[in-house]
């Protein structure tokens, strides 16, 4: 994303550019034309009427020049290092502190004659806020940096070989010549910042309005995602509600069917021929049994499609998993013991109730943190599942509750739940002898 | 690895021999000097003494050579070596003009000394005569030393006076008796109506002032103070001294044939002419002895100065072995004493002008001058007064010189004439 510049930042990029062009270019030109002066000076025996006008030495002319060149190709590489991203803000911050110490030696090394470079640090200070107080921040920065360059200028300003006493050298009309030149730099200088600081205000601006429209666009997407999620559940629980009125029709439909049937049959020939009766009802069992091995076949298809895979435990850690992961809801799973054995009825039951829970907890309670606990106590097991939702003061029994109590009804488990600290569930369903005979019985 | 190795060895090899190069490479001190005089006398020899001094350093420092750059006269010499410091290659120690002195010691040519100073234990400054080691200060610290000094003493001739019967005058003598002796000296003695015989030759305000104790310039040159009491003496008495003459100008021909009482004269000067076979070719018609000038009714009988002083680059790569050579060339006493021998001037140090054997070497050095007592010069270096060394100073006593001369020979009113005076410096030295 950081890659792909829009032609605004492009323009600006070769703004920059160009500002740190223009400036290279004055400083060439000024360290330049105060290194052959002074050359001009020492060859043309006006050395000592040249020192004494002025406060300093100046340094010798060649190393004057390199000094500015050096100063100067230093600052460009840490405005470059300093707009580069991948820093943190401490790094930042020590470079752009090196920048203005490079700035102020710069100015010294050019005598004070062009202050234009402090705006090439203010420009990179610019580049790099985007936070909200943006604005005071750059209006102190800035303050700070012109109070800097201008507490220098009067602290070197004794301390620094005049630009005039340098243009002094030459006749007056080409003082004036010179002197309007040096002007006219400084002035090209503003006026290339300004329009810098022109494009990165309006390129600023541009880039929030975009952000602001994205967000709209994003903001539509999500409520059309919405009604398409509503749609689609629908659609599923119709397409439900079909393959079960097939599956009853195919399978009990077709038994029940093939069951009075032959029991019509009986009942005619029941008098004349109980021979035969008694075949035909052995041929009914017979369809009675297949159906009720179809209708398993049948219940066996409902079962949860995890659950027919894993074993209970992992299938629960699946769903929990897969829910935190898709709703964002923090679930803890604290296991306190599993029974040995599990029927399938009673395992389905259980998973059931978790994968309700849940999502009561995220749909109704709106949920950020649940906590399902399951143990086993003499006689029952049970499972908790509490989370730090809304919960509600009056609890309204909506279909999902309703149906869990009937589902732990057929296996003669019970069902509570209150709200205090967001909603709490707990099912327990007994376990052992008793029960296990019972169903033991129901089964054969 | 062995080749990280072997590149870490090679590194510290050549860090070693680096190093060892560095640490013993032979190290060169430039000395910035003129040939000839610096109190504009002739001078058999003009590098006799620096090459004195550095054969003693370098027996005293192995190692280090100096050198310096022979053949530049005196008169190009404050622009050689304001070139010098343009371009960064100014010698490490050199002589200082006078009138660059401020200039330098502001700007941070010149490195201050005072460190070095104090922290030397074998070093006194107190040895200096006092004028002569303050010409080398700026705001209160030392950026030079003083190398040698000549003061301007007041020749007598001795003939002359004799024969009109007056006395040489002692050395406490006032303008009072100076005016009188001139005035009695001053008449034709041919009798073809003109004067020809004279007072005084080249005596000027200046002088006077600096014996009437008349402080003309604030100590950073930027104001003139000409409307002051004494001022006003010096002119009085200059035009006093000027009517004697009744118009008629003394020449310098009229003082070589011995028809001038009085004449000042630098150290250096006197020493020049004074000895074989200068003296055969200008004076040898009259005897001549030196006294110091007369004093002012507000002053006293102080001689004017002139010192030489050598400082230090402030950007010298060898800070330490730079004041080492300054401290040979300028507080050694083999080389002080040399002074005497190998040049016109007086050495800086007391104590060396004092010693016996320096009147041995100075009797042997200067024919003739058997009856000039080092002693009386130490005397007279002790009260003697230095000019202002601002850089315009030349210029404005320049200034000066041609509107008071106008002005005596003008008659104008002397309050009048030294308002303007005053008024037109000051606008000159705060341009």
């Amino acid at each position: 994303m950081m890659g792909s510049y829009t032609p605004e930042q492009r323009r600006l990029e070769w703004l920059y550019g160009l500002l740190g062009l223009y400036n290279g270019l004055v400083v060439l030109l000024m360290a330049g034309f105060m290194c052959l002066t002074q050359q001009k000076i020492v060859s043309t025996m006006s050395a000592h009427e040249f020192l004494s006008t002025l406060p300093i030495v100046p340094l010798p002319a060649m190393k004057g020049f390199w000094l500015s060149m050096g100063a100067y190709a230093l600052l460009l590489f840490l405005g470059k290092l300093y707009r580069h991203g991948g820093l943190e803000s401490g790094q930042r911050q020590l470079i752009f502190a090196a920048e203005i110490g490079i700035c102020m030696l710069l100015m010294k090394s050019l005598n004070l004659a062009y202050d234009g470079i402090v705006l090439l640090a203010v420009a990179d200070l610019m580049h790099r806020y985007h936070g909200e107080n943006q604005s005071w921040l750059l209006l102190v920065a800035m303050l700070g940096l012109y109070f800097m360059a201008n507490y220098n200028m009067a602290i070197f300003q004794r301390h620094v070989a005049p630009f005039d006493v340098y243009a002094a050298y030459y006749r007056p009309e080409v003082q004036s010549v010179l002197l309007a030149i040096k002007n006219a730099f400084q002035s090209l200088n503003i006026v290339l910042f300004v329009l810098y600081l022109v494009l990165l205000v309006q390129s600023q601006h541009h880039e929030k309005e975009r952000i602001a429209s994205l967000n709209k666009q994003l903001e539509e997407a999500n409520v059309r995602l919405r009604a398409y999620a509503l749609e689609a559940e629908r659609t599923a629980e119709t397409r439900e509600r079909n393959r079960l009125a097939r599956e009853i029709h195919d399978t009990l439909g077709h038994t029940l069917t093939g069951i009075a049937a032959g029991l019509d049959a009986c009942i005619v020939l029941v008098d004349a021929a109980p021979a035969v009766v008694k075949k035909q009802l052995e041929k009914i069992r017979e369809t009675a049994r297949h159906g009720i091995v179809d209708v398993r076949r049948s219940v066996k298809k409902l079962r949860p499609d995890d659950l027919e895979k894993l074993p209970l435990q992992q299938a629960i850690k699946k769903v929990i998993a897969e829910f935190s992961a898709s709703s964002g809801v923090e679930i803890q799973l604290v296991e306190l013991g599993w029974p040995e054995k599990l029927r399938e009825d009673e395992e389905e039951v259980i998973y059931r109730i978790v994968q309700e829970g849940i999502t009561n907890a995220r749909r109704h309670g709106k949920a950020t943190k649940v906590t399902v606990t399951c143990g086993l106590e003499p006689g029952r097991f049970y499972i908790i599942i509490a989370d730090n939702g809304e919960g509600c003061a009056e609890t309204k029994q909506g279909f999902g509750l309703r149906h869990m109590e009937e589902r732990l009804e057929l296996l003669h488990g019970r069902l509570r739940y209150w709200s205090d600290k967001g909603f709490t569930l707990e099912a327990t369903i007994p376990m052992g002898k008793n029960v296990m005979d019972n169903h033991g019985e129901d089964k054969e | 690895m062995k080749r990280g190795f072997a590149l870490y060895l090679a590194f510290l090899v050549f860090l070693t021999c680096f190093l060892g190069w560095y640490l013993t490479r032979p190290k060169v001190l430039t000395v910035g000097m003129f040939a000839g005089s610096n109190w504009n006398v002739p001078e058999g020899e003009p590098y006799a003494l620096m090459e004195a001094a550095i054969k003693r350093f370098e027996a005293e420092h192995p190692g280090v050579k100096v050198k310096y750059v022979s053949g530049i006269r005196k008169e190009d010499y404050s622009e050689w070596l304001a070139e010098r410091l343009l371009n960064g290659d100014e010698p490490d120690v050199f002589v200082v003009p006078g009138t660059d002195f401020a200039l330098y010691a502001s700007m941070g040519a010149l490195a201050s000394l005072e460190r070095s100073m104090n922290m030397d234990t074998d070093f006194d400054p107190s040895v200096f005569y006092p004028m002569a080691l303050d010409y080398g200060r700026w705001q209160g610290d030392s950026y030079a030393l003083p190398v040698g000094a000549v003061p301007t003493l007041m020749f007598v001739n001795k003939t002359l006076l004799a024969k009109e019967g007056i006395a040489i005058p002692r050395n406490d003598w006032s303008w009072q008796d100076f005016l009188r002796i001139c005035k009695a000296v001053t008449r034709d003695t041919d009798g073809d109506g003109r004067l020809d015989q004279f007072g005084v030759y080249d005596y000027n305000w200046r002088k006077a002032a600096l014996t009437n104790d008349v402080d003309l310039f604030s100590d950073d040159g930027k104001n003139a103070n000409f409307t002051t009491q004494n001022m006003e003496e010096v002119m009085r008495f200059m035009a006093a001294l000027h009517a004697v003459n009744q118009g008629q100008e003394v020449t310098a021909k009229d003082f070589d044939m011995g028809k001038v009482a009085f004449r000042p004269f630098t150290f250096a000067e006197y020493r020049t002419y004074k000895p074989y076979p200068w003296r055969i070719k200008k004076y040898s018609s009259f005897e001549w002895d030196c006294i110091k000038l007369p004093a002012g009714p507000s002053g006293h009988n102080s001689s004017i100065m002139q010192v030489m002083i050598m400082g230090i680059s402030a950007r010298t790569s060898e800070p330490r072995l730079s004041w080492e050579l300054l401290k040979t060339i300028c507080y050694d006493p083999a080389i002080q004493e040399s002074l005497l021998t190998m040049t016109q001037g007086v050495p800086a140090r007391r104590d060396v002008v004092e010693s016996p054997r320096a009147q041995a070497l100075f009797t042997a050095a200067t024919p003739g001058s058997e009856e000039m007592n080092l002693q009386i010069v130490s005397q007279v270096m002790d009260d003697s007064i230095t000019e202002p060394k601002f850089s315009r100073y030349q210029e404005a006593m320049n200034l000066a010189d041609h509107k008071l001369q106008h002005m005596v020979q003008e008659g104008l009113s002397i309050g009048s004439a030294l308002n303007q005076v005053q008024k037109e410096i000051n606008s000159y030295l705060q341009q």
